[in-house]
């Protein structure tokens, strides 16, 4: 067995392919390094296709969660242990960046990307690929068994009539559960505080991850909780995943009010052992074929404007039209006593 | 350890085994926790010393592992005793069905759990322990169950023949005997309870906490590396005390061989024992039977389209028959490491104070914080120059130091309790040294060796954390696919996970009794 693993990767190595030059002068029969996290996924004739074009090889390598990787990478930092990081998202880059994580790289076809996107940080040390916003999810099917209307904005969640109806995450442990703490606080500003002792005070439950809130807590998956803090698009992802011929309407539907928006970037590492290859592949990355194989492989939106969506997006992923967000450094300053404050409201 | 060394000459190689596990220990703990601890070396660790959290959450942790092992113990030393000293049919597969929880990754327990308890008992500190009962039984069952089976029937025999009840008997004869291996089982148990991270996060209602989350959080969340170097330092501290604590409580053992009393003769023995057997089956199985049938259930009924899904390719996250054989030859690289590591660890405690030395260290492992193994790992073998990822050997090392401790727990006493007589009578007759120490602890040394090798193979299949940051991405094992698929929306990723939860559940089933076969088939032979 362990023969058959070494095996593997030198096949991994001698199968790289050739082709002549290109413009960041990378040598094709390289291997690049690239780290993702645990939700990376892209189709396999897209991956190829990076081998193809250059001649250089990818290997990806399992970074965990997204905050594991990116903590590993800032203890690495100047000696890494890829050439590319893929995922850390807007609440953890700003820390990476400060620690000296990212060779800075202006990645071609940067321009194309959509400006609301672009802006949110302006350095060159990191480049975005994607997004997606973590909105309220609910469970049509049950407010119509109810006769209970579905709520429009985050103010209701703490009225009576959605009393006991709301499961979030712990923001300590979950991405998504952190990203609906920095929408309240960047919706409420100072009196975020107030407004989750109400949430509190109106029976909001509080789950350990995602998978645990959807599949355990949520109403569809036989839960008590038609209110769940997930994503933009898991309406969409839920006809992908159905079973047998998909529906035609998914029975969930989206509180575009109070939704938070994520943007995971790629940034060539410092101190990469190809900083070439790790050039080329943040460009790839941001490559429309790449950009348009996203939304289906990780059900978030690419970052370019030029894009095309495919037609499940159009159809049933929400458009969130003013999305909350915090500067990533007023983030990187205030993140711990945000929890901390949180977890006194919430006793945990 | 109450044994006359003078009267067997430990062989010269014996002498060296040390050398094996403390080598294998000072690569792979010692240089990733000394890499580690190099970058996030920081004048700010004291002042995190002082922060209050810390120290309550640890007070609340020691409390929380406490009850749960006080309650495994209470639930599994009747279960330990049906398992090894009656026999009845489907002992053997009961013994290897009480495996399935302890191996199965926490994520998929905590939601059977979840999902079977939900509406009986609220998440929190109740669930919590429910779960680590759960998974932990298997602890307990193996680790005094290879003690009890060698417990000679014949001194309960004698107290019993001069006028001692049965449970006067079990007090004064059969419990002191145990005493070690409880001591030991209930140490690793606490010590699992002590780190728990993914059935707290799942069962607990956030008020519930290890070091281990507060570590995870300062780590993954905050990026706030001296805070977390704290609570994994306190969290060590602990361990090592609650391991010091329950070596010395290890007394002097006695010896026998292994005996399973034949079955019940009287009716109503028979019926007692079945009925019992009974209800530790359809307390292990229904959490299990859970995934199984969500791995049938569609919104409307009964369907196969997980299965055939599952075939199909897994929703595109990764080949499920490659990732399977990827875990099965993980597992066996990991129990022949581990079995290797620890059986001579473990049989160096028996020749000098060095050797016992190396096996207290071997034992370590439990205390590290997971997290921080796996960050120090990475900095130290997972970068150049010395980049062992592609290797694919890191997993394994991994898992085999977290596997390490159970082997040496579970070989120790067994050794410990093997008497050296048959060795010094070959010697008398003219033997070598390393063939009568052989002759007398090798049966022991195989049996044992086996059944813990076959532990650590079974900790692999189910093992996530090291498997997710250790490896390449195209290469997962099964516990890596099933947190995939759990990590997107819809039916169809929630039934596929099922199904890999039930194939995952199958092949630690039939490696778990396989094992158990070699190990008997190489039986002692008295």
């Amino acid at each position: 067995m362990v023969r058959r693993f070494i095996g593997l990767a030198v096949c991994g190595l001698v199968l790289a392919g050739c082709s002549s030059g290109n413009p960041q002068g990378a040598e094709p029969g390289s291997t690049v390094r690239l780290l993702a996290h645990d939700s990376f996924l892209l189709s396999e004739d897209v991956l190829a296709s990076f081998t193809e074009e250059t001649g250089i090889e990818v290997e990806v390598l399992a970074g965990g969660d997204a905050g594991s990787m990116v903590a590993g990478a800032v203890l690495a930092a100047g000696a890494p242990t890829a050439d590319v990081l893929f995922g850390a998202d807007n609440t953890l880059v700003q820390k990476a960046i400060d620690a000296g994580v990212f060779e800075p790289y202006a990645a071609a076809g940067r321009d194309q990307i959509i400006p609301a996107i672009a802006n949110y940080l302006d350095t060159d040390a990191v480049t975005p690929i994607d997004f997606g916003d973590v909105c309220i999810n609910i469970d049509n099917a049950w407010f119509e068994r109810e006769g209970i209307a579905p709520p429009t904005s985050l103010e209701q969640l703490t009225t009576p009539t959605y009393r006991d109806l709301l499961v979030v995450q712990d923001p300590a442990t979950s991405s998504p559960g952190l990203a609906f703490l920095l929408a309240t606080i960047s919706r409420f500003g100072d009196s975020w505080t107030d407004y989750w002792a109400a949430l509190r005070d109106n029976g909001v439950k509080v789950a350990g991850s995602w998978t645990d809130a959807y599949y355990s807590d949520f109403t569809p998956a036989g839960g008590d909780r038609p209110l769940v803090v997930s994503y933009a698009t898991s309406p969409p992802a839920e006809i992908v995943f159905a079973e047998g011929t998909p529906p035609t309407q998914p029975s969930t539907s989206v509180l575009t009010d109070g939704c938070y928006r994520q943007i995971e970037y790629a940034g060539v590492l410092a101190g990469a052992q190809n900083p070439a290859g790790a050039r080329l592949l943040i460009d790839w990355l941001l490559s429309r074929p790449v950009q348009e194989d996203i939304p289906l492989n990780m059900f978030v939106f690419p970052a370019r404007s030029d894009a095309a969506l495919p037609q499940v997006f159009t159809d049933f992923a929400a458009q969130v039209d003013d999305p909350e967000q915090i500067p990533a450094p007023d983030i990187a300053t205030n993140l711990d006593d945000w929890l901390a404050r949180w977890g006194e409201i919430l006793g945990r | 350890m109450g044994r006359d060394p003078g009267t067997l000459t430990v062989p010269v190689g014996l002498r060296l085994a040390w050398l094996v596990p403390a080598g294998f220990l000072a690569i792979f703990l010692i240089v990733p926790l000394v890499a580690l601890g190099a970058v996030v070396a920081d004048p700010a660790l004291f002042t995190a010393f002082a922060d209050a959290q810390l120290w309550s959450v640890a007070a609340q942790a020691t409390g929380q592992a406490l009850i749960s092992v006080a309650l495994t113990l209470v639930i599994g030393l009747p279960i330990t005793a049906l398992l090894y000293r009656v026999s009845f049919p489907g002992r053997r597969a009961l013994l290897a069905l009480a495996t399935v929880p302890f191996v199965l990754p926490t994520v998929v327990v905590a939601l059977a759990l979840r999902t079977l308890l939900g509406d009986v008992i609220d998440q929190g500190l109740a669930l919590v322990v429910l779960a680590h009962v759960y998974v932990n039984l298997a602890v307990v069952i193996r680790i005094v169950g290879a003690r009890w089976s060698r417990v000679d029937p014949r001194t309960t025999a004698v107290a019993r023949t001069l006028g001692a009840r049965p449970l006067t008997a079990f007090w004064t004869v059969t419990l002191p005997a145990l005493r070690s291996s409880i001591a030991a089982a209930g140490a690793v148990v606490f010590v699992f309870c002590f780190t728990s991270l993914g059935i707290i996060a799942i069962a607990g209602d956030g008020s519930v906490r290890t070091l281990e989350s507060v570590i995870v959080r300062r780590t993954a969340v905050l990026l706030d590396f001296p805070g977390a170097v704290a609570a994994a330092l306190v969290q060590l501290a602990v361990v090592v005390i609650v391991l010091i604590l329950t070596t010395r409580m290890s007394s002097v053992p006695s010896r026998g061989r292994e005996v399973i009393h034949p079955g019940p003769t009287r009716p109503s023995v028979r019926a007692a024992v079945l009925v019992g057997a009974l209800t530790v089956t359809v307390a292990l199985l229904a959490p299990l039977l859970t995934m199984a049938i969500a791995s049938i259930r569609a919104e409307g009924g009964w369907t196969l389209a997980w299965w055939s899904e599952l075939v199909a390719g897994a929703l595109g996250v990764g080949a499920p028959r490659d990732a399977l054989l990827r875990s099965i030859g993980i597992a066996l690289v990991t129990g022949v490491i581990a079995a290797l590591v620890g059986g001579l660890a473990a049989a160096s405690a028996l020749t000098h104070r060095l050797g016992r030395a190396v096996a207290g260290v071997g034992l370590l492992p439990l205390g590290v914080s997971a997290a921080t193994l796996g960050l120090g790992t990475l900095l130290a073998f997972g970068r150049a120059p010395l980049d062992l990822r592609a290797t694919g050997l890191l997993v394994p090392i991994a898992h085999a130091l977290v596997a390490v401790p159970l082997v040496i727990a579970a070989a120790a006493p067994a050794l410990a309790a093997t008497s050296p007589h048959r060795g010094v009578v070959a010697a008398t007759l003219g033997a070598r040294p390393g063939r009568a120490w052989w002759t007398c602890y090798g049966p022991v040394v195989r049996v044992v060796m086996i059944a813990a090798g076959g532990l650590a193979a079974a900790v692999s299949l189910g093992e996530f954390g090291a498997a997710s940051v250790l490896t390449r991405a195209d290469s997962p094992t099964v516990p890596v696919l099933i947190e995939r698929l759990l990590g997107r929306p819809g039916d169809a990723p929630f039934g596929v996970a099922a199904c890999l939860s039930v194939v995952l559940m199958v092949a630690t089933l039939v490696l778990v009794i396989a094992i158990d076969r070699l190990g008997r088939r190489r039986g002692v032979t008295p």
